[in-house]
Formats: structure tokens, sequence, C-alpha cells
């Protein structure tokens, strides 16, 4: 990758529908080998460290290498957080003068074919629109965004910085890791990156055994999320 | 998050019942997991739900009973084993049980296996007297 600013990409991930974020993001940095440079935290987060061979880690974490940066959050976020988040993603943009960003998220479609998973893209500024094109991703052309999601696209939308919003059919409620492999397949065709999503394949089940409580506090923020909305409809009940 | 505007009646949905939202937990003495579930309300049915990731179709057995219980018990095909602060537990089932409310037409319900996702569908029982409409 050049070193060229207006090549700076930031990769946003954080868990919602399918954790597709989570498990797209994270696999990136793991597979690209990124470097952690920094993290983000705020007072109104649930004090949570994670350790890791000793090693301790925040639950939003920043990563780079060479011109891609990667902001991901193992934590969902109450409403009011989620809009404390935006600002310090944006914030981070104008610091690192990113050029684009894309934030990877799940589409609670009720009929997807897990056997051929959909992902469809959505930008804020008309200038990513070419970045969908030129790699067949369709636009998202109807429906309603709400909790993080939704902050974090307005707040791009307000900025003259352009997003690029991935989403990628899921199961709603249970993770789905198999749909994240559809999302990391597109992404590597975006950032012109080849990434072998065979290790991560060998892991669908285990992933999904390892990641049920995250979904069910996913589920317990975004059912918050979406209960903050006006007339917003609630998603199926979950234990 | 996002919702998809498509006309599907699940998007009706109203009722919800926070003591159908049992915190998981793993019993390691068992060897059993507590698998993820979801339940869905429809005006004719409920759609109830299970991941069941590392599961065999021929190995799930499901029972339903006169009060309204489900219960799924499923064995892995091979042990799952969790490693947190220096202790190792391997688990080796899968089991829940789900209380559903109101009536069901027990002799219609049906359910699929797909992708390690078990889906039952269970229809309602509507009975009563009938109202004249003037």
């Amino acid at each position: 990758m050049s070193q060229s600013n207006k090549d700076n990409t930031l990769l946003v991930g954080f868990p919602s529908n399918g954790l597709i974020g989570t498990f797209t993001i994270s696999y990136l940095v793991y597979h690209l080998k990124m470097k952690q440079i920094g993290e983000m935290d705020h007072p109104g987060l649930m004090p949570t460290l994670f350790i890791e061979n000793g090693e301790i880690f925040g639950p939003i974490r920043i990563y780079k290498k060479d011109n891609l940066y990667v902001i991901m959050s193992d934590l969902p976020f109450e409403p009011e957080l989620a809009y404390e988040f935006s600002r310090s993603v944006i914030e981070f943009v104008k610091e690192n003068k990113i050029a684009k960003t894309i934030i990877v998220s799940g589409l609670d479609s009720q009929t997807r074919d897990p056997k051929a998973p959909k992902a469809y893209g959505l930008v804020t500024h008309q200038s990513l629109e070419k970045l969908l094109y030129e790699n067949q991703i369709p636009k998202f052309l109807a429906g309603t965004v709400f909790g993080t999601d939704a902050a974090v696209i307005s707040a791009f939308r307000q900025s003259s910085i352009p997003a690029l919003v991935l989403y990628c059919e899921c199961h709603p409620f249970f993770p789905d890791p198999e749909a994240s492999v559809h999302a990391i397949t597109v992404l590597s065709k975006i950032l012109k990156v080849k990434i072998d999503t065979a290790e991560i394949q060998k892991k669908l089940e285990h992933l999904r055994i390892q990641h049920r409580n995250l979904m069910q506090e996913t589920i317990a923020a975004l059912q918050q999320q979406a209960g903050k909305q006006p007339k917003s409809r609630m998603p199926r009940i979950y234990g | 998050m996002i919702k998809v505007s498509e006309n599907d009646e699940t998007f009706d949905l109203q009722n919800i019942f926070p003591k159908l939202f049992p915190k998981l937990v793993d019993d390691i003495e068992e060897q059993t997991l507590s698998p993820l579930s979801s339940i869905t309300e429809l005006e004719s049915k409920w759609i109830v739900e299970f991941d069941l990731p590392l599961v065999s179709k021929e190995n799930i057995s499901v029972t339903f009973d006169k009060g309204n219980e489900i219960t799924v018990e499923a064995k892995l095909r091979e042990a799952y084993v969790d490693e947190n602060f220096n202790s190792k537990s391997e688990f080796h089932f899968f089991k829940k049980m789900i209380t559903l409310p109101g009536q069901i037409n027990e002799k219609k319900i049906v359910s699929n296996f797909k992708n390690g996702r078990l889906t039952i569908y269970l229809p309602k029982l509507f009975q009563g007297n009938k109202i004249k409409i003037e």
C-alpha cells in the first residue's frame, strides 16, 4: 500500500446484528498482522479489560498497518455512548487525515439465503458511490437504520469526510461468522488486499459458541437503542 | 443495527417477555452449554429458534409438554473446550428449556434443522365462543 494521505483508510467495527463487524474487523486485524497503536476510553463505558497472554487490552482499540487504520470495539454501546463514540471516530479521522472510512455491519434480512449471502453499500457522500460500482456492491436502497450505526452515519454525514457502510445480510440474533466471511471477501476487494478466509472458515461453529454472551449483550444494547427510537418496532424476543 | 423495510408480519411484534431472557449459564459439571435462542410471535404461530453449532440433526432431541415447555437437548459432534483464567472446561451437550404462553396446537408443531439452527413452528390454538356481528 502507498503511504500517501489520500489513501488513508479507516475500518470501523462494533457489535451489531450477527456480530458481523466484530468477526470481520478482528479477522482482518489478525490476518494482516496490524499493530495496536492506541485505545479509546470513556467514563460512561462499563469498566472492562481483556487479558490475553498476560497483556491487558481495553475494549475499544485502534490498529494500523501502512495506511490502513482500524477502530474496533468489543463492547456494544448504550444509545448515549453511540454518539460519543461517533464523535471520537470523526476526531480520529480528522487528526489522521483519513480519506475514506468503511464501517462493517450486519443487515437483518428475513429473506436471506445463508448459502448466498449478500452485501449492500450505503454511502454518506456521493464521492464514494464509485467505490460501490467498481466493486459491484449493490446500493442499500430502502430501510431503517438505528442505534450505533445511525449515530456513526449521522456524524459522517455532518462532516466533510465520506464513509461507506458495508451491510452484510445475516441472522440478527445469532452470531453469524459465516456471513462475515462474505463481508471479508468484499472488503478485500475494496481494499485491494488479498485475504485468505481459510482460517476463519475452519472455526465458524466454534466462533458461534464462543460469542454467545457477546451476542446476548449486543441484543440487549440493540433493544435499548431501539426503545429510544420514536415509533421503532422492537426486534424479536430473544433469550 | 438496521432493519429492512419489508412487508413481513414479524415486524409487528409488540410483546416482549423479559422472563424469557434468561442469562446464559453453562453447566460445567454436566458439561452442558446453554444455546442462544430467539422467539418470534406471529398472529398464527410462534417461531422458536435455537443456535446449535457443532451438532448433527440425528443428535437432537426436542420435546413439548402440556405446560407449553419446549426442551431441546443435543450432543455435540466434538467437545467444545473453553479456556479461561488458566482453567479448561470441556462441553459435550446443549440443553435449554423455553416456556411459551397461550395455547398451542401441538399436533401441528413442525421443525427443521439447517446450518446448525433448529427452527420450531408452533401454531397457536384459537378457541372461543362465536360473537355475532350485527
